[in-house]
């Protein structure tokens, strides 16, 4: 009996302390699960946001507004003779008859400076879409035709809306009168918005209706291609040393420590070396993808050194074991056995290594690659760009037109990125190691 | 940057596919570890033994019954069914792995952590559901503690150790009340007197003996009224478990303790009642001496004698 | 004769050299009981033979070709008169380009004088003989190895073990590359950084206040008082880092513990996925999004409220910064925990904690150690950080900690000096360097003590 009298006192002591704290406590545990959830979520949240603007203000980017222009191809105004060759074609002056044709379309205008917002509806280079017009239809020479031609983005901005009209004129780009033009050309059926292919096919231009980022993304194709060829045989070599013959020394310490901190250095140094080593002591040409290639496969190498020893350690030493009783030589064993097992995970971390390279831009923003590059780069050596470069370049412009090409660029960025990134998901479950 | 962070970072696989399995199950791994070594389902004979002896006892602290534990489609534990007396102290013994360290746990809910365990039956603490639902786990655990098999004490000073479970329930209301639960908690534990001089030095400094006393005096220090003990001198040396078995005989007079044993020896010494578990079943129950001298199950004959575990 | 024709030739000649290794492999070993007497397999003499053939020609081929120009230079200007040696480097090189361009064809005589035409004469000789004796010693030197390489053919001679020799050179050689990287960032920096410093006192450097690099462009240009004081730039990293750091390690370290201890498993299948994503965004993509959405949303905020914030404000980068540092923190974190063994949890929770009692008074105190260190790692990469910066933050080196304002960093101040039309050598475009050495010193500094303390930390748990 004493010893229950005992275990209540215990009991009741102890006990109703306890449950004092519980509410307290369960409160408090309440709260730190919902902080937890919250900060998870804030960064779901942001990334929302983020890819939320982009894609809100980049899909417009997508297509182009066209104005349905009526003109005649007065031979006297393109200033050109009978029977002209194709040179002669080549050099004529359509953008005057580009601007008669607007002319006639709004007699009403008068005056210099109304008639220049008028030609400013037009783009600069629909001149050169006549131009190709006429050169392969040199029969409509003489005859009066509609043609659709690109608008200047200012003109596109309005027609996608993108304009507050309620904001005083000076404030806007557009003008009252262009703004009236361009209502009445559309309630005439003469606006269309088509795709923009004029974005895939050329390179960078001053006017952000006829800027693109085919010099870019050649800029990258080649760039890229430099860092792969350089950086996956030496990054793979190299782990192949140290996993299979590297002795247990000071060297090999200090070849490990180097790849470590390599791996954790700014990347803007990696341009800092390529500056003053590879464009000034070698005198490589600046903003080729040669050297920005070189100089990106040096930061993109402990990644695949890194990675590609974790999947040669993961191979079973049963393996190893196998071939070496059959009698084959360390290497042997190695490339014919070994490496043929760890290359998923190999490559699953050099696509990893490569959209990194892809996105990156500070290095090679130090080795020059910021030129305005509008020609297409024919090799490794030509002058060039790439993607996040471009990106960077048109979103210091003022121009509106070009804030929704750099999001539409950064867009197809992103794309790459992603079609990257699941392609090495998709390897590493296709050959995930049991 | 540290290589395994960037191997995070880059997702890479190997590692990665590891990760991947933690994350999804989860499991402690000791306890999936023996799992694997007996898959009960597959010795269908012990299913059909009825417990012998005498599992059940007239002032029980805790009661089980019909207690059946399935680790996703594994079963562990077969309808068991016993008594824990007050004070007295339980030994389960029985093969490796097999069932008695997750008995052991289902008393105390532990068991809990593991997503994948599922326990049905009805197991009592002074007649209150231990899994019903107005039986709170943390009080639960405050009034059932549990000593490890590998000592456990926190990377905090000795006597943060021993404060912690009491700090964290309110049981101290001032420093004076604490200072003397330290105290009694680590006389009880028969470590004061080694310790006293340094109550400040990190609890992991000390020798493994010193360092399962102190996880016993921690465990005290809350209270409880039984003491769940999971093969606590596993990973000591005779000495020292010697020191801890005569804590043990110490500690029966105020607390009702379970002891999971792999020594037959220490069980006999030890305890007064013995609960033999074969695969996942409860053999046979009963005094101590009566099992290790008479045993009347074929089997607990078996392992005592030492034809197997 | 053009270096690709070499390379190409050199290319057919190494193949010939295999398959010369591979016959003679077969002749050896008639008289001593056919192929099977042989050490190795007849495909691995024609490698050996390959090899001594091509590698060490394609060594000489390539150094030639990386120093050719440089050594042109030298001879050419050597027979330049005196007067013309004199020339300061710069008009010096202006002077070379213009012999060249019109040695090449690029450009008319008219151009130049008449020195310049000789030169460029002179120029076209070198070139020509070089390109002879290019040709011939890569030739000589292929001969001499096949030939070499051949002479050894025996059947007891182990080719196989001398491939695989060379070869395990060569791996050795690709994972020194890191040792080279290294050791060229050190020494590039280091040495245009000597440069800048033999023309700006290192201690006007290192406490200077004020940073408004102008060089006087001659030396009589009016208004050329340039100060390199470094302290403005580092204090703008440090608000900027501070900011981000205010955000990425609270949601990094909770959002880790989180999904370590709370989550199931069917939310971490969703998480993951969106985090990799927030992880791979590129960083020039986040300074376009803090350049044209947050910097301006934060300024109309601050304005609504009356209070008067940049448009380059430090708030805004730092904020954007500390998103893109968020998974990195995260993962780190997530790595820190999990180290912590299962055995503290239990204990914990076995004396009847909750589980956010076990996270606060047990895990996290345990956790520490790594958990510093991780932040550590965090900080040195939002210093490095240049992309996010460049297109939100300032140019101007205000001294100030108001996160309001707008301040400039290290890296912003590299790329401004380097991205512009600077001659090499104007202390303003080695200003860059000097800035590149502190980046390189101070990462470098924070991530050994980082990896140090993360290490010990581990240590304790293994």
């Amino acid at each position: 009996m004493n010893s229950m009298n005992n275990k209540k006192k215990y009991d009741t002591d102890t006990t109703s302390r306890v449950q004092a704290s519980l509410k307290k406590r369960y409160a408090r545990e309440k709260r730190f699960q919902l902080y937890g959830r919250m900060a998870v979520l804030t960064g779901f949240v942001f990334l929302f946001l983020l890819l939320a603007d982009i894609i809100s203000k980049g899909t417009p980017a997508f297509t182009q507004g066209f104005i349905k222009v009526s003109l005649t191809l007065d031979p006297e105004q393109l200033d050109i003779q009978e029977n002209p060759t194709k040179d002669d074609l080549w050099k004529a002056d359509y953008s005057a008859v580009i601007k008669q044709g607007l002319r006639d379309m709004f007699p009403e205008v008068d005056g210099r400076k109304q008639k220049k917002q008028l030609y400013r509806l037009i783009s600069i280079g629909a001149q050169y879409n006549l131009r190709d017009y006429v050169i392969e239809h040199p029969e409509a020479i003489g005859k009066s035709m509609q043609i659709w031609l690109m608008a200047h983005s200012e003109a596109d901005s309005y027609l996608k809306g993108q304009v507050k009209i309620d904001d005083p004129e000076a404030d806007r780009r557009i003008t009252d009168n262009q703004a009236s033009w361009l209502d009445q050309l559309r309630e005439q059926g003469l606006t269309e918005k088509r795709f923009n292919t004029t974005f895939f096919t050329s390179g960078d231009s001053r006017e952000p209706e006829l800027a693109g980022i085919k010099a870019a993304l050649f800029g990258s194709f080649f760039t890229l291609l430099v860092t792969f060829l350089l950086s996956f045989p030496v990054g793979v070599f190299a782990a192949i040393y140290l996993e299979e013959f590297a002795p247990r020394n000071r060297l090999t310490d200090l070849i490990e420590i180097n790849i470590n901190n390599l791996a954790a250095v700014p990347s803007i140094v990696f341009g800092l070396l390529g500056l003053a080593v590879f464009i000034n002591f070698f005198e490589l040409p600046r903003s080729a993808p040669l050297v920005g290639g070189i100089v990106l496969s040096l930061m993109t190498l402990p990644t695949i050194i890194i990675t590609s020893r974790t999947s040669i350690q993961s191979v079973s030493p049963s393996i190893r074991e196998a071939a070496l009783g059959v009698g084959a030589s360390k290497l042997q064993t190695i490339f014919h056995h070994v490496l043929p097992v760890a290359m998923p995970g190999v490559l699953t971390g050099a696509i990893i290594g490569m959209a990194q390279a892809l996105g990156e831009s500070a290095p090679l923003l130090m080795i020059g690659m910021v030129a305005f590059i509008m020609d297409v780069p024919g090799g490794i050596t030509d002058p060039s760009t790439v993607l996040p470069i471009q990106v960077y370049l048109w979103a210091d412009s003022p121009e509106r037109g070009f804030m929704e090409k750099t999001s539409a660029a950064i867009m197809v960025l992103m794309g790459f990125l992603i079609i990257m990134n699941a392609l090495a998901i998709y390897l590493r479950k296709r050959f995930e190691l049991k | 940057m540290d290589t395994v962070s960037m191997r995070k970072e880059h997702n890479i696989p190997g590692e990665s596919a590891v990760m991947d399995k933690q994350l999804a199950d989860k499991p402690l791994e000791g306890i999936v570890e023996n799992l694997r070594e007996c898959d009960v389902r597959e010795s269908k004979k012990v299913h059909q033994y009825e417990t012998i002896g005498k599992p059940f006892t007239d002032n029980a602290r805790i009661s089980a019954r019909d207690v059946n534990v399935y680790y996703g489609d594994k079963q562990a534990i077969i309808d068991a069914s016993l008594d824990i007396g007050s004070n007295e102290v339980l030994a389960m013994i029985g093969p490796s792995g097999c069932g008695k360290s997750t008995f052991l746990r289902c008393i105390n809910r532990m068991n809990d952590i593991i997503p994948i365990c599922r326990v049905e039956g009805s197991i009592t603490l002074d007649g209150e559901d231990i899994y019903g639902s107005d039986m709170d786990t943390v009080l639960l655990r405050a009034r059932v503690g549990m000593v490890f098999q590998k000592p456990n004490p926190f990377p905090k000073s000795i006597y943060e150790n021993v404060a912690y479970g009491p700090r964290i329930h309110g049981l101290a209301h001032n420093k004076a009340e604490m200072d003397d639960i330290v105290e009694k908690s680590l006389r009880r534990a028969s470590l004061f007197d080694e310790v006293k001089d340094q109550l400040d030095k990190p609890g992991t400094g000390l020798s493994g003996g010193q360092q399962q006393r102190l996880c016993i005096a921690r465990a005290i220090a809350v209270s409880p009224e039984v003491i769940l003990m999971d093969e606590p001198c596993s990973a000591l040396d005779p000495i020292a478990t010697a020191r801890i078995e005569e804590l043990i005989d110490e500690l029966k007079e105020k607390y009702t303790i379970a002891i999971v044993t792999h020594s037959m020896q220490q069980a006999a010494r030890v305890s007064q009642r013995t609960a033999y578990f074969h695969l996942g079943k409860i053999i046979e129950v009963g005094d101590t001496r009566e099992i290790f001298t008479t045993p009347q199950h074929e089997l607990t004959e078996n392992y005592i004698t030492g034809r197997f575990g | 004769m053009q270096t690709s024709t070499i390379f190409l030739a050199l290319l057919i000649l190494t193949v010939v050299s295999f398959i010369l290794g591979l016959r003679r492999s077969h002749t050896v070993s008639v008289g001593h009981g056919g192929v099977k007497s042989l050490h190795s397999l007849p495909r691995h003499y024609g490698y050996m033979t390959a090899l001594w053939a091509g590698l060490p020609a394609l060594l000489m081929l390539f150094f030639w070709v990386v120093f050719e120009d440089k050594v042109l230079y030298s001879l050419v200007i050597a027979n330049l008169p005196d007067s013309v040696k004199a020339m300061q480097e710069s008009q010096l090189g202006l002077y070379y380009n213009q012999v060249v361009s019109f040695a090449t064809g690029n450009i008319e005589s008219t151009q130049l004088n008449e020195d310049q035409i000789a030169a460029a004469a002179y120029y076209n000789s070198l070139l020509s003989t070089g390109n002879f004796i290019k040709g011939g010693l890569v030739f000589a030197i292929a001969i001499f190895g096949a030939s070499l390489a051949l002479q050894r053919i025996r059947p007891a001679f182990r080719a196989r073990n001398n491939v695989e020799t060379i070869i395990k050179w060569i791996l050795f050689a690709c994972s020194f590359i890191a040792v080279l990287t290294t050791a060229g960032i050190v020494l590039s920096v280091l040495f245009e950084a000597m440069r800048f410093f033999q023309s700006i006192p290192i201690t006007d450097f290192l406490f200077g206040l004020e940073w408004s690099p102008q060089m006087a462009i001659r030396a009589d240009q009016v208004g050329s008082s340039g100060s390199f004081g470094f302290v403005p730039l580092f204090v703008g990293t440090l608000l900027i880092t501070a900011v981000a750091m205010f955000i990425a390690v609270p949601v990094g370290l909770m959002s880790a513990i989180y999904m370590s201890e709370y989550a199931t498993a069917r939310f971490r299948t969703i998480s993951k996925p969106i985090l990799e994503i927030l992880a791979g965004v590129p960083t020039v993509v986040y300074g376009f999004f803090a350049a044209l959405t947050v910097a301006p949303f934060i300024r109309n905020l601050g304005e609504s409220i009356g209070l008067s914030v940049s448009s380059e404000s430090a708030l805004a980068a730092g904020l954007v910064m500390g998103i893109m540092i968020i998974p990195f923190v995260m993962s780190l974190s997530d790595d820190i925990i999990n180290a912590v063994p299962d055995t503290m949890r239990e204990a914990s929770l076995g004396l009847g904690a909750t589980m956010n009692e076990t996270i606060r008074k047990v895990l996290l105190p345990a956790a520490l150690p790594g958990i510093v260190g991780g932040i550590l790692l965090a900080v040195s990469r939002a210093i490095g950080e240049t992309m996010i910066v460049v297109m939100a933050a300032g140019l101007s080196a205000k001294l100030t900690i108001n996160p309001l304002e707008a301040v400039t960093t290290v890296t912003v101040q590299i790329v401004t000096l380097l991205v512009g039309d600077q001659e090499f050598d104007s202390p303003k475009t080695l200003a860059a360097f000097a800035l590149g050495l502190v980046l390189f010193f101070v990462t470098l500094m924070l991530n050994i003590i980082a990896l140090y303390i993360v290490r010990k930390y581990r240590e304790q748990y293994e």
